[in-house]
């Protein structure tokens, strides 16, 4: 059903093509084949690779430190067993609520207004968002555990910490290291995304060959990040599947003594390994202290703030979001549709999501104004190619682990196979999928900045532009409605998904949406 | 008064086991028993309820119950579903805690130090009708649980990581006649039968005074069941005590009381072999 959204955005495309930019896909599209071997532009790909795959490590052991932290402490079942009951939980969850509806990319720019270019702010602005990210999922995943088996140890007398630890810390384990996985694979991509703004690394690199139209070592370092992206997906699946830890579609997941032990060899190794990469990179915390100059912060300007056409910024940030969402949600079974009846297609596809999952968004939205104009769609277009491939791979892993009978036995009924995939797998799917659409459609209203620099796309481009202008009073305003926006769209998709899943699965199904696919 | 129920006929199940491995097994359990510390008197009273009432919000109510377990005393909890029997021994171990009267832990009410309280609860040792092992942890992760009120942190974290006080673990596997090999496995591979031992052995790991027990012969084979109680109503000897829940009046012969729960009331307490038949039938009427 959202597929139909490709119909509107179909009709609306050939007002928007402006034809002066053909040529230059054309040359962008044949550099894919013939990428620059030049070894001056291979070894400062190969650095930048090596600065953006620090800032994601980092990043991303920050945000497991603080959110596993956090996340016990929003914990329900925690409080409960600590003091008998769960209200602080819940205002640590609502305090939590506002560093997570800031994107990384908002917490880049302003760390980066308030000390400068220091290798830190990259780090620092994944660590905040994704660690309250990550709290919520732990708190989730935590009160989400059935607790029998702590009540058992507590009613033998157990201290409340070594009673939660023993009885909920082996079921949790799996899952968090599981989620861990799959947000060092995001860290990557948010620290890209940020270099693609000014942060440094490979997205720098890669934003100032599209901008001087130097396309051949542009897709150096595209293929460059692209076999960085298979090799670490491949290497955590491998570590996954070693751990026999579960992927978003199966729960069952055991880690016994001697997994841990080596959990545990792993993340003594890792510290000085991050110790090392942080020096290497001189990151020094210590330069958060130090603020620049500021521009005098003058009265906010009421009139001026008032003067902004909320309605239509807002208005088209969620004409944006939904329009992305939808191509985002109906592209990935539509595609896999199409090509259903054809071997080789799935592999094709494949690609153009991993592809599409890697690209950062204003990146391709950079690429489609060369032919297309300025304005929502086209940035719905760049927000949604990127989201496809997430959502693709998704339900790739889905229909993969999905139950294989009802299509065979369509296949041997004489149906094609293409009509034996959406009726025998798809439709079985079709409910945890949109549940999962409807949690990637709050994420995708929350990125809407990162395409602000096409232009004309509500708050997104707003915001960055009161950031450059050292706007404070609007930029202050603007991030305020942009985190109510963002929790609003949280709760109505929480609520979505819900609802989704009430009715055709059981408990289990919306935990396991509700906690370990964010 | 109708025809008495207990001794004779009733109680044949769980006292004449033929089981291969149950005499050795007693055996052990009784020298168990009889190395453990014995008060040596009358002392008081293992478990004391006065006057427990619980507001039902989502669990069964319980109101005015009167009810006092003495050392070596077995006593059967029975009545229909939702009469109070989960809840009586949820409040009897400390898990939920009553709107009000008094219970009394050897004498003593719930100590107000969480140290002092969390001691008082180590001697009461509970198995569930669901076991309540964690799957994911070893058999001998699971029976060093047992011993956590007693540990502080670090041993509580070296217990994931490590195999700790194995010779004990291994002698509480032995006394159920489970191989030792079996301290490695995770619980999750275990048969329906080892897990119910190895819950039982946790208890053995935490050296109960006072072993409750809800419905823990419920979705087990009639044999398996027989072999479970009799097991349960040797290790209960004094100075130890038993109140177990169940729902099947002919496993009731081996205890010493039986206490019939309706509507969250006492309906009758009272030594085994003298239950009515009509009492029984009393118990279980219009109960739907």
């Amino acid at each position: 059903m959202p597929a139909l959204v490709l119909i509107p955005v179909l009709l609306v495309l050939p007002q928007l093509i402006h034809g002066g930019g053909w040529e230059l896909v054309g040359q962008f599209a044949m550099a894919a084949v013939q990428p620059s071997l030049d070894p001056v532009v291979i070894q400062s790909v190969i650095s930048g690779l090596g600065t953006t795959a620090a800032m994601a490590l980092l990043g991303w052991a920050g945000s497991m430190v603080l959110g596993v932290g956090l996340g016990i402490a929003s914990s329900r079942t925690v409080w409960r067993a600590v003091l008998g009951r769960g209200a602080p939980a819940e205002l640590i969850r609502k305090l939590l609520a506002i560093p997570r509806s800031i994107h990384e990319l908002l917490w880049g720019l302003l760390l980066l207004q308030l000390v400068g270019l220091e290798p830190v702010v990259a780090v620092v602005a994944i660590a905040i968002p994704f660690g309250a990210l990550v709290a919520r999922v732990v708190s989730d995943l935590i009160d989400a555990l059935p607790t029998g088996n702590l009540n058992a140890l507590r009613a033998a007398g157990a201290p409340a910490g070594p009673a939660l630890v023993t009885a909920l810390g082996p079921p949790l384990l799996p899952q968090l290291l599981s989620y861990s996985s799959y947000r060092l694979e995001c860290a990557l991509r948010s620290a890209t995304l940020l270099g693609v703004f000014g942060l440094g690394g490979l997205g720098t690199e890669l934003r100032l060959t599209l901008q001087s139209l130097n396309f051949k070592e542009l897709w150096s370092g595209l293929w460059v990040l692209l076999a960085a992206m298979v090799l670490l997906e491949t290497l955590l699946g491998w570590l996954r599947h070693r751990w026999s830890m579960p992927n978003r579609f199966t729960k069952k997941a055991m880690v016994s003594g001697r997994q841990g032990q080596e959990l545990v060899a792993l993340g003594a190794a890792l510290i000085p390994l991050l110790v090392w990469i942080a020096q290497s990179q001189q990151i020094d915390p210590g330069a958060l202290l130090h603020w620049q100059p500021l521009p005098p912060i003058g009265p906010p300007h009421w009139v001026a703030l008032a003067g902004l056409n909320w309605p239509s910024l807002v208005g088209n940030t969620i004409v944006l979001t939904g329009l992305a969402a939808a191509l985002a949600v109906g592209g990935a079974p539509l595609l896999l549709l199409l090509v259903a009846a054809w071997p080789l297609g799935k592999l094709l596809v494949r690609g153009i999501w991993l592809l599409a999952r890697l690209w950062p968004p204003p990146l391709t939205a950079l690429l489609l104004l060369f032919v297309l104009k300025p304005g929502v769609p086209t940035a719905a277009l760049a927000l949604g190619f990127h989201n496809l491939g997430i959502l693709g791979r998704l339900l790739l892993e889905c229909a993969e682990t999905a139950d294989r009978a009802p299509e065979q036995a369509l296949i041997s009924g004489g149906t094609g196979p293409s009509v034996a995939l959406l009726y025998g797998r798809f439709s079985s799917l079709a409910r945890p999928y949109l549940a999962y659409g409807a949690y990637r459609a709050d994420v995708i209203l929350r990125e809407s900045v990162v395409v602000g620099l096409v232009g004309a796309t509500g708050l997104g481009s707003q915001l960055l532009e009161a950031l450059s202008s050292f706007a404070w009073d609007q930029l202050l305003a603007l991030v305020a409605v942009y985190a109510a926006l963002t929790l609003l769209g949280e709760d109505l998709s929480d609520r979505a998904r819900h609802q989704l899943l009430e009715t055709s699965h059981g408990d289990d199904q919306s935990q396991e949406v509700g906690g370990a696919w964010r | 008064m109708g025809k008495g129920l207990g001794g004779e006929k009733a109680g044949c199940n769980a006292t004449q086991i033929h089981s291969r491995k149950l005499p050795v097994i007693r055996q052990r359990l009784e020298a168990d028993t009889a190395g453990s510390p014995s008060d040596g008197g009358p002392g008081p009273a293992l478990l004391e309820l006065q006057g427990i009432t619980l507001a039902g919000r989502g669990q069964e109510r319980l109101e005015a119950i009167k009810l006092s377990i003495e050392p070596g005393e077995r006593v059967a909890l029975i009545g229909a579903s939702g009469a109070g029997k989960s809840s009586l021994l949820a409040v009897a171990n400390g898990l939920i805690k009553p709107n009000g009267g008094t219970v009394l832990w050897q004498g003593a009410p719930p100590a107000k130090s969480r140290h002092q309280r969390r001691r008082q609860q180590a001697r009461i040792g509970t198995l569930w009708q669901d076991l309540r092992l964690i799957e994911e942890l070893t058999v001998q992760q699971n029976l060093n649980g047992a011993r956590l009120a007693q540990w502080g942190w670090p041993k509580a974290l070296l217990n994931l990581l490590l195999p700790l006080e194995t010779g004990r673990c291994a002698a509480a596997l032995e006394k159920l006649d489970l191989d030792q090999a079996l301290l490695d496995r995770p619980v999750a591979s275990l048969s329906g039968g080892q897990r119910q031992r190895v819950a039982i052995a946790r208890l053995l790991r935490q050296e109960p005074l006072l072993v409750l027990a809800d419905e823990p012969l419920a979705s087990l084979d009639p044999r398996l069941a027989e072999e479970l109680l009799a097991l349960l109503l040797d290790y209960t000897r004094a100075p130890r005590a038993l109140v177990m829940s169940l729902h099947r009046p002919d496993l009731l012969g081996g205890f010493d009381r039986v206490v019939g729960l309706r509507a969250g009331r006492v309906l009758f307490d009272q030594p085994v072999d003298q239950l009515a038949k009509d009492q029984l039938t009393a118990l279980y009427a219009s109960s739907l």
